[in-house]
Formats: structure tokens, C-alpha cells, sequence
């Protein structure tokens, strides 16, 4: 039996060494090469793929030294982590996930880089409220600001004689003039949850609280919150349902069977005159009716007009991971994505907002209506986007725009909320 | 005329359930059915390549069953160039292929050592020990997996390869045990009277002997790694080396798709698999008698 399973061993061991050798030649990352140093930039949206390839042979045209190699497959972040090799420059979505990243240090400072003056101290500030790593660094740059509001069909509110609202009397108002004449007024997908969440439940909570207070204050609050307490959902939220339920009942009949592909379909034909969709919904639109006007205003949901405020996401914010080898170089290229000619026209034409603080005005009819929050600052991040993803929202949301019980939502979004907070409690 | 000739006890079980070759009847139930159920193969298939030939306005238009008119045929090349195809489909074929091979060979051999050597104690818990593998689910190891395979340099295609054929091992040789078995140690007695090896037995007698059932372990390597997504997306550092199906997520971006330009490039992906799968099931069939002994 020994000699038969020594030599078992033996096979195997010479085995695997055999298949390792030829392997191990093709390994090994050629960071510098010939005086050219190879950059991986990891960029979370495929769908620009094409635009960020131009911005590279540009770029590479410029600095002969530099060689940049695109990779879209964001699913790679982690275990590019995992294996000690991340990408040297990434963008990201930045919101809960990212900014968790952000706490563990995995990104550069980049507060001295020539190009962070030039960003709008307001939208870093949509950055650093999620928390910065030794309190005060620059772990990400935003490079692209989506706005997100009521797409409006223009030609429908030209039809009927209905200008844009700017309080949520006259979104009431303007709402029945389209029910009496036939039309619905909202196109409503509720069967994809998360359009309720980034669309009633962010609009309607965010315009008439300050969301980014509130979770300041929840979280310090900790496991420690009841239904009674000032920092509660039942408290703070309450007062935004009705309007939510007022907006579901504008919504056409069957919404409830509906899903995000339905909602642009639809919406493109003009079988509604609002859509609560972000910009990302624009080109869906365009490319299935490439005649449709829309335009987008942001939802009052008071009578002041001033307080109208839009929804923000910082849909891309450009990051280099801390311990890259090539950070000269990335800096480089970094400060050139930021250079106003990269950074606005790629807004431009992506139908998103500059971070730059002297960009020019937007002029694309579709988004114009919301320049003017975004260039006050008049913006939230959607409240949706600060739950824990143990939380599920996006479910909850729906079940309370089905069964229209409130205190019950509120409820469960308060046990949760406890539920996870005791749970992560450190 | 023949069914005069067969004993009485088969035609009465024949008159019971009429067969084409008694009476060239027709179980038009069962065939209504077959044809219900080949729907449900045809129809996605159907879609597929309906998609595939329409422009984006075409697709919010109608009940999605109407066939395009004019078809586009432009969204086959822009996907071609979209997803740079000729390369992301060598690193999928390279992958497939060695995967394939590699399962074929490492498995059975597992399967031979382990099935002829029952009696071993070291073996019969060495099959334990793979089959315990199965219950394992792969997500959970997976970023360990990657550090490790890191280190040894396998982020790459090779390395994909590698673990492919490694995590097959468990069912493969499941189903190549059982099959060994069956062979009579007879077969394997006389080859050795002619003074085979080890070796030359199964180079010789059991590996071809193995035919069906190595057709239906290429049928699960080849499709298992020719449409997995997973691994390579998180094992293969390098972009440039990446497979079809994560290649293919160009066309989804969060909030949307370019279906047209997605189903295009299914198409072109699907299609070796179809070729594949076509083939080789024919051959699993005729190969169903080939072990039988004399």
C-alpha cells in the first residue's frame, strides 16, 4: 500500500508542476515595459465604452509614455482586490458600496491634485458626506452628475395647454387636466421595485426632508431607534406617503404589471405625459421613438417653489486605488479625464451634469429643466440609496404602493432598520 | 406482417399500446405533446433570432412575435466589432476545448483507478472525498480561490481551464464510475494475459469502451464552460483575454440594454454550441449499444 501511494503523490506532484510551468510564463503584469508604463482603467458604465476609447487615443497621442487599457467588467473589482493587483485608475457609482471602499482606504488622496480645485465644492461634498477615509481625504473625484426628475413629454403638455409646474398644487393641477382629458398623467412601472424607490419614494422624501441629515442622525442613533423616536421613519417619513399614494393614483390602470423596458416603451409612444425616470431612461426613449420632445423638471412636492430640489446620483467618480505602482501616471491621466474639453463633453453628451465649477450651462432640452436646481445646489442623493443592502426597500416600497398601509411600511422599514443596526453593531 | 411472428404475451402488450412499428399508428396525444414541448426550445429560439434582425424601434412595436421587416442585418457586424468577436471567441474556444479534453481525461481516469481499485480503502474514501466536493456551493469559494489562484499565476484562460476540469472531477467521475462497472473485468483479464500494462488496458480497452459515456462528459464540459460567466469574469485579470459571455455585457448597462445588438451577438455565440450539441447527441445514440459485451 505505501509504495503505491507514494508514487500516487509522486504523479501528482509532477503533475502539477508540469501544467504550473508553461503558465507561469504568461503571468506576471507588465506594468512598465520600454520606458511605457500600461495603465488599467476599470469604467462601470458599457455602454460608453466607445466615448472612453477616443478619450484614451487622445490622451495616449499626448503622452507617448502612458499606454491605457479600458476594462468594463466591473465585476472584476473585488477579486482584482482579492489578488492584490486592482486596476490603477477606476470609476465608480458612488454611493453606499463605494463609499464602503472608500472606509477601508483602498483609494488614493487625491485632495492635491491640481484638477480637485476645479470640481464644484458642492458635489464633493455629495462624495465626502458618505464618510472619508482619516476624516479628511479625497478618496474620489466626481466625473459625472445624473439628475433625475419628471420627464415630460413636451408635446403633450403643449397640447394641453399645461406649462411645467414649479409647485405641487400645479403638478396636481396639471395631473387632472390629463385625467379629464383622457390621458394619464404618470406612466407607472411598479413592477420593477426599484423605479418606486428611485422614483416616488426618493422624489417625494427628498423634496421635503433633508435625507442626508436624517441618516446622519439615524445612524448615529444606532440600534437605539423606536417608532416614537425623533429620529424614526414613522416620524420623518410620515408625512410623504400621501403625496406618494396621490402620485400611484395618477398612474395608469395595470402599473403594477408593468417593468422599467414596459415604462420606456410606452413612454416613448406618448401613452403618457410624466415619467418619474432618471436621465439613463433618455436614450431608451430616443432610441424606440427618435422623434419624442421630452424635457425634465424636477417634482415640487411643496408650495414653495424655491424648495424644489432634484434628485442626484454620482453616476461616475474617478478613483485610484492606493497602491498602485504607476500612480504618476495615473494622476496624469486622471487630471486629464477631469480637463474641462474630456469631462464636459462627455456630460454633454450623456444627457449628465459637469462637476466642474465653471461648466458652462447645460443646453440639451431634455435635462435643461434641471439645470438650474443643480446649479444652485438644490439636490439630494435619493434616500433609497442610503439603506444597507440587508434592508429590502425596494420590496417594502412596493408592498406599501399595493396595500396603501402606511404605518405598517413605516413600521417594518423602522424593525429593520433596528434589525441591521443591531446586527452590525460594532 | 410482422407482428404475426412475435410471441403472443408482446402483441397483447403491443394491441394495448399500438406502436408505429406494429400497425404505422400514430400516438397523435403523445406527438401533440412532443410538439407542445419542442416549443419550448423553438419559441426562446425563435426570439432569439427575431431579435436579433430588428431595429431598436422595431422592438418596442407590436407583440415581439412579428418578424422584422426590413430586417437588419448590420446588427450581426456591429456586435462583431462591438465585442472585438474573433478574439473574445478564440479565448472562449481556448478555454472549451482544453476544459473539454481536460475533463475527459483527468475524469476517467480518476473514474478507472477509483472503480477498479474498490477495495482499496484509500480509494473508496478518495471517492468520497470528490463526491463530497458537490455539495459545495462554488460562489462561496470563489474569492479564495482567486487569491490562490493569483499566486500561482493562473489568472488567465489556463487557469480557467484548470478549474474547470478540477471542479467537473466530482460528477464526471460519478458518472464514469458507474460506467466502469459495468465494463466486465473479463475484458481487462484478457488484454492482461496478452501482457498489456496498466496503461495499454485502459489506453486500449476501457477508454474506447468509455465512448457514451465520454459524449455525454464533453456534452456538460463543453456547455458548462463554454456559457459560464462567472469564473472568468472574476479569474481573468486581463481584459484582453476575456470570454464571450462576459465580453457580451457591453450591451447591459444598469438602466439599458441594446437587445438588438445583444441578441446578435447571442446568436453568433450560441450558434458552435447548437453545432455542438446537434452532433454530439447524435452520437450519444448510437453509441447507447457500443459497450455492450459479446
Amino acid at each position: 500500500m505505501l509504495p503505491s501511494r507514494r508514487s500516487l503523490f509522486r504523479v501528482a506532484g509532477l503533475a502539477g508542476v508540469a501544467a504550473l510551468i508553461p503558465l507561469s510564463g504568461c503571468a506576471g503584469n507588465a506594468g512598465q515595459q520600454n520606458g511605457v508604463t500600461t495603465l488599467r482603467f476599470m469604467q462601470n458604465k458599457p455602454e460608453v465604452v466607445n466615448y472612453f476609447d477616443q478619450v484614451i487615443k487622445d490622451f495616449e497621442a499626448l503622452n507617448p509614455d502612458i499606454r491605457v487599457i479600458q476594462d468594463f467588467n466591473e465585476g472584476n473589482f473585488v477579486p482584482g482586490l482579492v489578488r492584490n493587483d486592482p486596476p490603477d485608475v477606476v470609476t465608480r457609482g458612488f454611493a453606499k458600496a463605494t463609499a464602503d471602499f472608500v472606509k477601508k482606504g483602498i483609494f488614493a488622496d487625491l485632495s492635491d491634485l491640481p484638477a480637485a480645485s476645479t470640481i464644484d465644492p458642492e458635489m464633493q461634498e455629495l462624495i465626502s458626506s458618505w464618510g472619508q477615509y482619516n476624516g479628511n481625504e479625497v478618496s474620489a473625484l466626481p466625473f459625472s452628475l445624473a439628475a433625475a426628475g419628471v420627464i415630460y413629454n413636451r408635446d403633450i403638455f403643449d397640447a394641453n395647454g399645461v406649462a411645467v409646474p414649479t409647485t405641487w398644487d400645479e403638478f396636481v393641477a396639471a395631473c387632472e387636466t390629463f385625467k379629464t382629458a383622457g390621458i394619464t398623467p404618470i406612466y407607472g412601472t411598479f413592477k420593477d421595485s426599484w423605479t418606486l424607490a428611485q422614483g416616488m419614494f426618493d422624489y417625494v422624501s427628498g423634496g421635503s426632508l433633508d435625507s442626508a441629515e436624517f441618516f446622519t442622525r439615524i445612524n448615529a442613533k444606532g440600534a437605539d431607534i423606536s417608532a416614537e423616536a425623533a429620529e424614526s421613519f414613522t416620524t420623518n417619513f410620515g408625512p410623504a406617503l400621501p403625496q406618494m399614494l396621490q402620485l400611484v393614483s395618477y398612474s395608469q390602470n395595470g402599473a403594477s404589471s408593468k417593468n422599467y423596458a414596459d415604462g420606456n416603451a410606452a413612454f416613448a409612444k406618448g401613452q403618457a405625459a410624466m415619467y418619474l425616470q432618471g436621465p439613463w431612461a433618455l436614450s431608451q426613449l430616443v432610441s424606440a421613438n427618435k422623434d419624442i420632445r421630452v424635457g425634465t423638471f424636477p417634482l415640487p412636492v411643496t408650495n414653495n417653489p424655491e424648495e424644489t430640489k432634484a434628485r442626484v446620483n454620482v453616476d461616475m467618480a474617478l478613483s485610484i486605488t492606493r497602491n498602485t505602482p504607476n500612480m504618476a501616471a495615473a494622476r496624469r491621466f486622471v487630471g486629464y479625464l477631469l480637463e474641462p474639453s474630456v469631462v464636459n463633453t462627455y456630460n454633454e453628451k450623456n444627457a449628465a451634469f459637469s462637476p466642474l465649477k465653471d461648466a458652462p450651462p447645460v443646453t440639451n432640452p431634455q435635462i435643461s429643466g434641471l439645470d438650474e436646481s443643480v446649479r444652485k445646489a438644490r439636490y439630494y442623493q435619493g434616500a433609497g440609496t442610503y439603506f444597507p443592502p440587508s434592508v429590502p426597500l425596494h420590496n417594502y416600497i412596493q408592498s406599501f404602493v399595493y396595500s396603501k398601509n402606511g404605518d405598517q411600511f413605516l413600521a417594518a422599514l423602522d424593525d429593520e432598520w433596528r434589525r441591521v443596526a443591531e446586527r452590525t453593531a460594532v | 406482417m410482422t407482428a404475426s411472428l412475435l410471441p403472443q404475451r408482446r402483441t397483447r402488450v403491443l394491441t394495448k399500446r399500438p406502436s408505429g412499428r406494429e400497425g404505422f399508428k400514430i400516438n397523435w396525444w403523445l406527438t401533440a405533446l412532443m410538439l407542445v414541448a419542442s416549443l419550448t426550445v423553438l419559441l426562446p429560439l425563435y426570439f432569439t433570432v427575431a431579435m436579433a434582425l430588428k431595429s431598436p424601434d422595431q422592438i418596442g412595436t407590436g407583440t415581439g412575435l412579428a418578424w422584422p421587416n426590413p430586417m437588419n442585418w448590420e446588427n450581426f457586424a456591429a456586435a462583431y466589432v462591438a465585442t472585438n468577436f474573433p478574439r473574445a471567441f478564440m479565448s472562449t474556444a481556448f478555454v472549451t476545448v482544453f476544459s473539454v479534453l481536460g475533463s475527459l481525461a483527468c475524469s476517467s481516469l480518476v473514474a478507472y483507478a477509483i472503480a477498479r481499485n474498490w477495495n482499496h480503502r484509500f480509494f473508496r474514501g478518495s471517492f468520497v472525498y470528490l463526491l463530497s466536493a458537490m455539495f459545495i456551493p462554488f460562489p462561496v469559494i470563489i474569492l479564495p480561490l482567486i487569491k490562490q489562484t493569483a499566486l500561482l499565476g493562473l489568472d488567465n484562460p489556463a487557469g480557467v481551464v484548470f478549474l474547470h476540469v478540477l471542479g467537473g472531477i466530482s460528477f464526471n467521475a460519478l458518472l464514469y464510475i458507474a460506467f466502469v462497472r459495468s465494463i466486465p473485468a473479463e475484458l481487462e483479464e484478457s488484454a492482461r494475459m496478452d501482457g498489456a500494462t496498466t496503461w495499454q488496458v485502459f489506453r486500449k480497452v476501457i477508454f474506447p469502451l468509455l465512448a457514451p459515456m465520454n459524449a455525454t462528459v464533453g456534452i456538460f464540459a463543453f456547455l458548462g464552460s463554454w456559457n459560464d460567466f462567472l469564473l472568468p469574469q472574476m479569474m481573468i485579470a486581463d481584459p484582453a483575454l476575456q470570454t464571450l459571455p462576459v465580453v457580451q455585457m457591453l450591451f447591459q448597462g444598469e438602466f439599458n440594454t441594446n437587445y438588438s445588438l445583444a441578441f446578435a451577438s447571442y446568436l453568433m455565440a450560441m450558434a458552435p454550441t447548437l453545432v455542438v450539441y446537434i452532433l454530439a447527441q447524435r452520437w450519444v445514440l448510437s453509441g447507447v449499444m457500443r459497450g455492450a459485451v459479446k
